[in-house]
């Protein structure tokens, strides 16, 4: 009988929502809105070196971000000495594929890669739930069809968490942050080995 | 016709005119000739990369070392360490530390673009088969465009266009992307045949 009370709690348990795992409770939602202010500076020209890590190979570059509208980026990926390796834009309703290098034009690749700029440059959701153990706060919000959690830090986005089956499949982490740029990104999927760091110069 | 716009076509002329037959000749003799003479070629690079819808170039700077007949090491040091030595049908990488090789055999772009960056520093890429090229005369030199003919190449790099000083030496080399978006690196500090130890080529 305990046996079954505590696999039914722990059922209980990996079935909550990925904040209630994290030992947070549910909070009132105090504006329906979140904002990721990480890319919506129109006037700016966000320019990262990058370091990309597919299985055991490295890919280093530069990777550039522009926002060239509203609900509109320009993603542009190069090498260090400047041959353009991908460049994408992404709007609200596409994402176009300006350019990419025959190496890397597969589909899993290009998809994996929309999935996670969406992510990153999002700049206004729509917030579904609210979390909070005290001092940070979490908010769930709906990207591509799946839940993303925007975890703040003393009103700062901190970290962007997409799940899958309430796991942690992507985790988008921010540092340095000032003046809405974060100087280091790091992204690290947990289902495939693939991460992202990226540092503003 | 307005007089500003007669003036702007006097200005582009007497900056860009294309030579005649004789002086494309002349100036591959040029430019041959120095290429031969050659051994090694040390010098400090600016590096621009221009995209349209970007505020600002991207401007990055380092040093350039070249050894005859196909060695060559590029590397930045602003805004970010970074190193790529082309040897051995390989190129080394050294970023910030971390070092990684990319085999250019399994890559016929990269390697069609490693033989051209060497060529370019050189200057000596006079290659009709290769390329279609036109020339023009500036005022302190010489402008050349090349213009890939392999298909596969031109679509990674559409033209490539070399300018070079009064004695021959490349000043600039620009690399034009079929978006019209480039890479420009400028020469400066430029010292040839001083010897370079072999440690600026180790891995």
């Amino acid at each position: 009988m305990r046996f079954l009370l505590s696999s039914f709690f722990l059922l209980l348990v990996s079935c909550a929502p990925y904040p209630k795992k994290q030992g947070f409770s549910a909070s009132a939602l105090s504006k329906e809105t979140l904002v990721n202010p990480f890319f919506s500076d129109a006037t700016k020209d966000y320019v990262y070196k990058s370091k990309i890590t597919i299985y055991d190979k490295t890919l280093g570059g530069i990777l550039i971000i522009k926002k060239t509208a509203e609900e509109q980026h320009r993603i542009v990926f190069t090498t260090e000495m400047g041959n353009t390796i991908f460049d994408f834009t992404l709007t609200e309703e596409q994402f176009k594929v300006n350019r990419i290098l025959a190496d890397l034009d597969r589909k899993i690749i290009v998809k994996t890669l929309q999935r996670d700029f969406t992510a990153l440059i999002k700049e206004n959701l729509m917030a579904t739930k609210g979390f909070t153990n005290g001092t940070t706060t979490i908010r769930q919000a709906k990207l591509l069809g799946k839940f993303h959690y925007y975890t703040f830090e003393n009103g700062k986005l901190v970290q962007i968490t997409r799940t899958g089956n309430t796991r942690e499949k992507v985790v988008f982490r921010f540092s340095g942050i000032n003046d809405n740029i974060a100087q280091e990104i790091q992204i690290d999927h947990r289902n495939i080995r693939l991460q992202i760091g990226l540092k503003a110069f | 016709m307005p007089l500003f716009v007669l003036l702007f076509f006097s200005v582009s002329l007497t900056a860009q005119t294309a030579m005649s037959g004789t002086e494309a000749k002349a100036l591959r003799t040029l430019v041959k000739t120095q290429a031969n003479a050659t051994r090694t070629i040390s010098s400090s690079f600016t590096q621009y990369k221009h995209l349209d819808f970007l505020t600002n170039d991207i401007e990055s700077k380092g040093k350039m070392a070249f050894k005859a007949p196909d060695l060559v090491k590029w590397q930045y040091t602003e805004p970010f360490a970074y190193s790529v030595l082309f040897k051995d049908q390989k190129l080394h990488i050294d970023d910030a530390g971390q070092k990684s090789d990319m085999d250019l055999s399994s890559s016929k772009v990269f390697k069609q673009l490693n033989t051209l960056i060497t060529a370019s520093i050189r200057g000596d890429m006079f290659d009709e088969n290769a390329f279609d090229i036109s020339y023009f005369k500036q005022e302190k030199g010489s402008l050349v465009h090349f213009f890939p003919k392999d298909e596969q190449f031109a679509d990674f790099i559409k033209a490539f266009h070399i300018t070079f000083n009064m004695q021959g030496e490349v000043d600039k080399v620009k690399m034009i992307e079929p978006s019209d978006d480039y890479t420009l690196i400028v020469f400066s500090d430029r010292k040839q045949n001083q010897s370079l130890p072999d440690a600026v080529f180790a891995q």
